[in-house]
């Protein structure tokens, strides 16, 4: 699917992100555009993860400037709710409502924020759960279903606001081998409909694959970036070099 | 004892219901604080959080019956003969259903606090990146998991105040205790009218945790 690059999503400049006296991100500057999949790589702790949560501000902005869709989430007068409508994530240990079965996964926030009726989301729902093949699954309960089934609701709850960015934080980190299988081809049919995805992952031959831009992360930097061909290909970077020696 | 109860025992019963009577404004209170000074201390305040431990822990510091005292007797004096507004009194009833809020409050704030982290900070990080507020999130998706295991601490937490009540007798609440005590003196049959009112709260008391037992049984089940 063709990148925009005329039409900037995310504008990352100078992101700085500290834990206490921990600096996790220490100087991050990125551009993500319309359509394009960015996967980030890097070992742990090197601030991938925290990185992707500063995009919605899951973690508070310490320094410099987030720009989604024009607005600066940095600082604390964006209507912050506002622009997470717009940002769907998946997280690593799927975060479905214990408490609600997967229609009430789906339909809790868009109702709840009108953003459409019961009715209209429930519908919404249904077309969702068909597109991730777990139609059957719509009175279930979350304790009732599988890894990868809960990955797939998952991606179809944060779907169900209509996102058009969507960041996953190893969404496939927690899951039985087995399992990674069914939730990277959801991901990767959204991928060619033209989704702007920002993903964390291990999953490298995914990102071969799928990715229009490989971020490698180390020490709270981006080290390196380009096309998949570029990263894995030939990497120029030291550090780059030696952890794709290690993974791959 | 068949003379007790068929003299003093409708006196006891209605006794009973001033028990209860005072139990249930004291819980409904006890609620309403708990839950504000619970949430008080889970919110990303510090301001908020410090309100909300000082008040559990100078509740919980003070024993309960210094508590009925001091609001009781030491309050109205505060404002009577210190302060020198006039005319501040507090019946029985009132002093004590003040004295049972602030005490079971403070124990059920904390119940509150310990089921709020109970749940998994995902399931309010997930309705927050859907685009949810704070508070519409920790009402449809946080305090509905976290008052399922909540219930059985609640219980018992009302349980103690049903039974708290009894302290409340030393200012002069006509509720069971301090009526038995009238009995008591009146009549010199101690064995017997203790036992009675023994058995009175004994009844009380295990219908209600049968019936606890029996809600919490529907929760575990109706998820």
């Amino acid at each position: 699917m063709a990148v925009n690059q005329d039409n900037v999503k995310i504008h990352v400049s100078h992101l700085k992100k500290n834990f206490d006296k921990l600096e996790v991100l220490k100087d991050v500057s990125v551009d993500i555009h319309e359509g394009e999949v960015v996967v980030i790589i890097g070992p742990s702790g090197s601030g991938k993860s925290t990185f992707l949560r500063c995009l919605n501000r899951l973690e508070d902005i310490t320094g410099g400037e987030v720009v989604v869709d024009g607005v600066n989430i940095a600082g604390h007068g964006a209507d912050i709710n506002k622009v997470r409508e717009n940002i769907g994530m998946v997280f690593q240990h799927f975060n479905l409502f214990n408490n609600m079965n997967v229609m009430r996964n789906l339909t809790l926030a868009p109702v709840d924020l009108k953003k459409a009726t019961k009715a209209e989301a429930e519908q919404n729902a249904l077309r969702l759960l068909e597109r991730v093949g777990l139609r059957d699954k719509v009175s279930a309960y979350p304790s009732e279903l599988s890894g990868g089934q809960k990955q797939r609701v998952a991606i179809a709850r944060a779907l169900a606001m209509n996102p058009d960015i969507m960041l996953f934080d190893e969404p496939t980190s927690a899951l039985d081998p087995e399992m990674v299988g069914e939730v990277l081809e959801v991901m990767k049919e959204l991928a060619n409909e033209g989704m702007t995805m920002v993903i964390v992952t291990h999953e490298m031959g995914f990102a071969r694959e799928v990715a229009d831009r490989v971020l490698f992360m180390d020490g709270g930097y981006i080290v390196e970036e380009g096309t998949p061909a570029d990263v894995f290909g030939c990497p120029q970077n030291a550090r780059t070099r030696d952890f794709l020696n290690k993974v791959l | 004892m068949a003379r007790i109860i068929s003299v003093y025992g409708e006196l006891l019963l209605r006794a009973m219901g001033q028990t209860l009577l005072l139990a249930l404004s004291g819980l409904f209170f006890a609620c309403i604080l708990g839950l504000i000074f619970g949430l008080m201390s889970v919110v990303k305040n510090r301001a908020c959080n410090t309100v909300a431990a000082i008040f559990v822990d100078a509740i919980r510091g003070v024993p309960m019956i210094v508590l009925a005292y001091f609001i009781y007797f030491g309050v109205p004096y505060l404002f009577n003969t210190i302060v020198g507004i006039g005319g501040v009194t507090l019946t029985a009833l009132q002093a004590g259903t003040i004295c049972l809020a602030l005490n079971c409050g403070a124990y059920m704030a904390e119940i509150i606090r310990a089921g709020i982290e109970s749940v998994d900070k995902g399931q309010m990080e997930a309705a927050r990146s859907l685009g949810m507020p704070y508070w519409r999130a920790m009402q449809r998706v946080v305090l509905p998991q976290a008052i399922r295991t909540m219930i059985p601490s609640i219980i018992n937490q009302f349980i103690i105040t049903i039974k708290d009540t009894s302290i409340l007798s030393v200012i002069g609440f006509p509720e069971l205790v301090n009526t038995a005590k009238n009995v008591v003196a009146i009549t010199y049959m101690s064995f017997q009218t203790w036992a009675i009112v023994a058995v009175m709260y004994l009844i009380v008391i295990t219908t209600l945790s049968r019936v606890a037992k029996e809600m919490e049984r529907r929760l575990k089940r109706g998820r």
